[in-house]
């Protein structure tokens, strides 16, 4: 099977586990609207601190964090690549023909760079350190207001559990898919772009067909344990705030406010060491 | 005697194309309470059919079905029906919700809207009793298929059901994940007094169950103690099943004029053919 981090919980015994999940969604909010509110490099070191001290705290092994940047490593290369080719700003360092490089277009393509990076790293730590069923409990119990204008939040909740649940199964079956159509002398790493794409469907008409008898099954499953059997559901893990969730939304707004003020104090802290 | 489940008279047609499906038809069964009945035939026989109907998820054409004296097409109480008669489906992956073992159980009875102290209760009573509980925070995906349907079962269980509806559970799995299964029903038929029925096509999980229902094309073909089902050769060669290979040995060793009875288990078949002079 294919290993895929991203989205997958990673059990351990740390802090950021034992936060309530509710305080770990807006958490993950405000770590993401800090991450877009960075306009210099100096403010990407207490995002970089924040993520760093928050990996360390999870226990959650390195390695694992970089599997979940690795899925979208080609992403950051491709937008990177755009930006250092299209933003035409300041010195020019290096032309050939069409393709100039400038001083400001590199700045701007890292920047980007390290946003993307610093933002899947950082959400991904709350599927790693939250169960799906923990995330839809949060998201259920966050969304509770809109049950008053009839939005079916706990439908809505669980949707986004089992689809959590049914990533890897899924990749599993292509895999399998793959196999199956290999073995029929289909191939996939032959021809062109368009060739290539086009050997994708046998693959996926499968997966859907197959995707759609499991969400019969599944409902049917669901049926026959009650589901909406009343609109008093219960919890097995009651969400309850505590010291530790005061403490990580304080150290969360003093994130804040330091990627937002840092660039103003900054000349101000080098000014005072120069003297 | 008292029966969990009496089925009278029951038809279930569907269309198919332009012609009429007789899935079940006029079937009349009783189940009693506190045993273990497997319910037999191939593919098509209605078996999977006569599992849908028994919790209400499919309502009989015509006829009635009830459970604990309750009829199923009373809708009000479909819940109550489903929280009594617990399934088990084919695939173990197509059945569960949550990504955590402890999580999946606490959904039936969180469905029901029962106290978070009585829940943990359930699933920790569930889980020691399908022998899982040391796993309860793993993830359902890292299981093997036997004891992935073993949560399923705890699953069910927590719900605490009067009976437990294996609809083909074991098909998807090992030898050895089906004997997981198959000794989990057992001891749940014999300490808890749950009711089993086992829908199935592997004869030799039938052996020793307390009574054989054979299903072919929607009726009743025969049923009765496996001792007297299996006794009906020819019934059970046109229902197209396949024999025990222990009654199988037997039945050919009688075709070529040996004296040994019919036997069930391969230990039989040795004490009979070490009988044989």
């Amino acid at each position: 099977m294919r290993d895929i981090a991203f989205g997958q919980y990673y059990p351990a015994d740390s802090v950021i586990h034992k936060l309530d999940s509710r305080i770990k969604l807006i958490l993950v909010v405000v770590y993401v609207v800090g991450v877009f509110l960075v306009n210099s490099f100096i403010s990407y070191i207490p995002v970089a601190l924040f993520l760093l001290s928050t990996i360390l705290l999870s226990k959650v092994s390195l390695i694992k964090v970089m599997k979940s940047i690795k899925g979208i490593l080609f992403i950051i290369m491709f937008t990177s690549l755009l930006n250092i080719f299209f933003n035409k700003v300041d010195n020019v360092l290096w032309s050939w023909g069409f393709l100039v490089i400038t001083d400001g277009g590199l700045k701007i393509a890292a920047k980007l760079a390290l946003r993307l990076l610093l933002l899947v790293a950082g959400t991904s730590m709350l599927t790693f350190t939250t169960t799906p069923m923990g995330i839809t409990d949060g998201l259920e119990s966050i969304m509770k207001p809109l049950k008053l204008i009839k939005v079916p939040v706990h439908d809505i909740a669980i949707t986004m559990s089992i689809t959590l649940r049914f990533i890897p199964i899924l990749i599993e079956e292509i895999d399998k898919i793959i196999m199956a159509q290999k073995a029929r002398g289909a191939s996939f790493d032959t021809g062109g772009l368009v060739k290539r794409i086009k050997a994708y469907l046998p693959v996926l008409i499968p997966l859907f067909v197959s995707a759609f008898r499991r969400a019969d099954e599944l409902a049917l499953a669901m049926d026959a344990r009650c589901y909406n059997a009343t609109q008093n559901r219960t919890k097995l893990k009651e969400l309850k705030c505590k010291k530790r969730d005061l403490i990580a939304l304080f150290i969360t707004t003093i994130y804040l406010i330091l990627v937002i003020t840092i660039p103003m104090f900054f000349p101000i802290i080098l000014d005072f060491f120069s003297k | 005697m008292d029966n969990i489940i009496e089925i009278n008279d029951v038809s279930v047609t569907y269309q198919k194309d332009s012609s009429v499906i007789h899935a079940i038809s006029h079937l009349t069964l009783n189940i009693k309470r506190g045993s273990f009945v497997a319910i037999l035939g191939r593919n098509g026989s209605g078996k999977s059919t006569l599992a849908k109907l028994l919790n209400a998820s499919l309502l009989p054409d015509s006829g009635e079905i009830f459970v604990d004296g309750i009829n199923t097409t009373n809708e009000e109480r479909a819940f109550d029906i489903r929280s009594k008669v617990g399934m088990v489906f084919q695939n173990p992956d197509n059945q569960m919700v949550a990504t955590i073992i402890e999580d999946d159980l606490a959904f039936g009875p969180e469905n029901l809207g029962i106290p978070r102290e009585e829940i943990r209760k359930r699933v920790d009573w569930a889980l020691k009793t399908v022998g899982m509980y040391e796993h309860r925070m793993r993830a359902t995906q890292k299981l093997s298929g036997g004891q992935k349907q073993r949560v399923a079962i705890a699953a069910v269980l927590a719900m605490s059901p009067e009976v437990l509806i294996l609809d083909e559970a074991t098909a998807m799995l090992d030898p050895r994940g089906r004997s997981e299964v198959m000794d989990t029903a057992r001891k749940l038929n014999k300490e808890k007094n749950i009711t089993v029925v086992l829908i199935t096509h592997y004869m030799d999980e039938a052996v020793d169950v307390d009574e054989i229902v054979v299903l072919d094309s929607g009726c009743i073909a025969t049923k009765g103690s496996p001792l007297e089902v299996f006794e009906q050769i020819d019934i059970i060669k046109n229902t197209g099943l396949e024999f025990p290979t222990a009654t199988e040995t037997s039945l050919k060793l009688r075709g070529l004029g040996y004296d040994i009875p019919v036997v069930l288990t391969d230990e039989s078949l040795v004490e009979a053919l070490c009988q044989l002079k």
